[in-house]
């Protein structure tokens, strides 16, 4: 009876996995399912989980990638409003969003055909879009006239739009410029405009520079020349006031002139005849007066 | 029964034991395969019927040994995650290899720039720079990050290749908007502040784009053309020039400053000095008045006398040379001749040459 029971268990067992694998189909998370029968699509299902099918021959199971997918178009010229050659490359997340949609239009719902076709869209509205803006719109230091987050709504509005119309089952999830450039030809321009405008640059630095040093340079002269004039004022001004304070004592020497003449004059004679000096006096100079007749005078006689 | 029915039966017997034990060692090993580990760089997440166990961090199984019910009803799913993603952006930069870029070398560079092959980008004043850029950035939203997007050739595979493109083309797309929103000398002097608008940009895009990720860092690199190294040296030589010339001007103007106070402070002391030095000597001179006015009054005549000789004998004591002229005897002039220069000139001395 045991045997039996697992005979029966395993038996039930395989029978289940078998079932399984017939009639049940897995959609995971980033899937989205179509089921067909008999070649035409019958369902979708984008919940991930198990679900029942009918077995193989009379259904079919398509499982597409429901992710947000990445592609970039070509790096393409264009002219600009203003007659600018302008090189753009724009990157897309796309993704799935109608899958009942998408598997008919796209041979077994291939993502790469589906890229193929999406490029050309993109392309075809870049082109669109940049032709309708100066360079001005994509390059501003005022960020009021940079249009750069315009420009790429537009195209990706266009884009939307296009597929719509088209009912490919598509969703744009997001749109970007992923590259600008110039025409190779007109770098060396821009390159020559670069190289004038730096020597013109460095012209300027120079000479405002040897200026501004300049201009530093006389008025530190002027500054310190008044420096030093008002500090000869008030040199003169404390002058002055010892000019002032000998003025107050005139009075006293105006007691007797004659003595402060004397004292005055004498006082002259002992400051000049301190060095470097050579006196000749003769027998009539006090006190040398005293040596009259004497031996000396005696001889010269 | 026959022997050869019961032959039939034991052999069809034994065959049904050895299914039986095949059938059970394959459901044990089945049960078995439901073991798995993950490696100390990576997570893993499990689709139980294809949807993910468990929600945000949750999800996430981290190193170590698992177990899971196998597949059908199981798939486990390994990616590698680490704590701190990274993202380079090469698109707005020459050409130059990983070898080159590690060394630090630049590659010669022809006349023009060829879009197809160098990047670029265009400032606010029309100009061409390169601009490069590295983002660090961490996992917030696993979810949103493994299971809504794809990288190219990632069809029916997980990872994070798909989230890794997300980035980079927002990354892309901020140099392009910060520089053309920036002028040239403001992109290559000011690179904090164009890095800033790089970083801020990229944070706005991750946001709308709901990229699931948190911006860490982000390091900016840029600078001109190579084919204008030597036009913009130039300037940088010029703005040298410029500071040494204000350098020294300013230096000169210290210089000048600092004399013109110590002259003018001289001056002032000099100008207060000979003012003491006059109060006191006129005080002193007024003094020596008043102390000998009475004796002058009493004998003016002899006062005078006596205050000359004095003088004359302090006066003579200081002299240099004195010489006494005696009256001839006839009354005739005397005449003195006189050396003046006293003084021998010393050898090599710049004082007497002047």
């Amino acid at each position: 009876m045991k045997k039996n029971l697992l005979t029966i268990v395993v038996s039930a067992l395989l029978a289940a996995i078998f079932v399984l694998i017939l009639f049940v189909f897995q959609v995971r998370q980033s899937e989205v399912a179509v089921v067909t029968r008999f070649g035409r699509p019958v369902r979708t299902q984008s919940e991930p989980g198990a679900f029942f099918r009918l077995p193989p021959g009379i259904e079919s199971v398509y499982k597409l990638d429901q992710r947000i997918q990445s592609l970039e178009d070509p790096f393409t010229e264009t002219l600009t409003a203003d007659n600018n050659n302008l090189l753009t490359t724009v990157y897309v997340g796309w993704r799935i969003s109608d899958a009942a949609a998408f598997f008919p239009k796209f041979k077994g719902g291939s993502v790469i055909d589906a890229e193929r076709n999406l490029k050309e869209v993109v392309t075809q509205a870049k082109a669109a879009v940049v032709g309708k803006h100066p360079l001005s719109d994509f390059v501003n230091a005022n960020p009021k006239d940079l249009k750069f987050d315009a420009i790429e709504n537009e195209i990706k509005a266009i884009l939307q739009e296009k597929i719509a119309a088209n009912n490919s089952g598509i969703r744009i999830e997001y749109l970007g410029i992923k590259k600008i450039g110039l025409p190779e030809s007109v770098t060396q321009a821009v390159f020559d405009r670069m190289t004038a405008d730096r020597k013109k640059l460095a012209d300027k630095l120079e000479s405002e520079g040897l200026a501004e040093a300049q201009k530093i340079r006389s008025s530190a002269d002027r500054e310190a020349a008044q420096k030093i004039s008002v500090a000869e004022g008030e040199a003169r001004r404390i002058k002055g006031e010892g000019d002032a304070v000998a003025a107050s004592y005139l009075p006293v020497f105006e007691q007797n002139p004659d003595l402060a003449r004397v004292l005055l004059e004498s006082e002259a004679l002992e400051t000049t005849l301190k060095e470097r000096s050579i006196l000749i006096f003769d027998s009539r100079t006090s006190p040398f007066n005293l040596l009259t007749g004497s031996f000396t005078n005696k001889l010269s006689k | 029964m026959d022997s050869g029915a019961q032959a039939m039966a034991d052999a069809l017997k034994s065959s049904f034991g050895i299914v039986k034990f095949v059938m059970s060692g394959l459901f044990i090993m089945f049960l078995f395969s439901g073991i798995f580990t993950v490696g100390p760089q990576e997570k893993a997440i499990v689709l139980q019927f294809g949807k993910p166990v468990g929600d945000g961090e949750k999800m996430l199984l981290g190193s170590g040994a698992h177990w899971s019910f196998p597949y059908p009803i199981n798939e486990v799913i390994k990616i590698p995650i680490t704590e701190v993603q990274e993202v380079r952006s090469r698109t707005q930069w020459f050409l130059q290899s990983a070898v080159q870029e590690a060394k630090g070398e630049i590659p010669y560079a022809g006349p023009t720039l060829n879009p197809a092959i160098d990047g670029y980008t265009l400032t606010a004043d029309g100009n061409i720079i390169h601009a490069k850029a590295t983002l660090r950035y961490h996992i917030d939203d696993p979810r949103r990050c493994v299971f809504d997007f794809a990288g190219k050739g990632t069809q029916q595979s997980f990872g994070l290749v798909g989230i890794s493109n997300a980035v980079l083309n927002a990354l892309d797309n901020a140099l392009l908007h910060a520089s053309g929103l920036t002028r040239v000398d403001d992109v290559l002097l000011d690179k904090i502040a164009f890095q800033d608008a790089v970083t801020r940009r990229v944070a706005k895009l991750v946001s709308e784009q709901k990229l699931g990720i948190i911006v860490d860092q982000c390091i900016v690199e840029t600078r001109q053309p190579r084919q204008l190294d030597m036009a913009f040296q130039q300037v940088t030589d010029a703005g040298q020039k410029r500071g040494t010339a204000l350098t020294e001007a300013r230096s000169y103007r210290d210089k000048k400053m600092n004399e013109a106070e110590g002259n003018a402070v001289a001056r002032i002391n000099t100008a207060q000095s000979e003012r003491n030095a006059m109060v006191a000597k006129i005080r002193g001179d007024a003094s020596i008045f008043t102390d000998n006015l009475a004796s002058y009054k009493r004998n003016p005549e002899l006062f005078l006398q006596q205050h000359l000789v004095k003088t004359l004998g302090t006066a003579i004591a200081g002299v240099d040379y004195k010489m006494y002229l005696p009256t001839s005897a006839d009354g005739k002039p005397i005449e003195l001749r006189l050396n003046l220069n006293r003084e021998p000139i010393k050898q090599g001395s710049n004082e007497t040459k002047r």
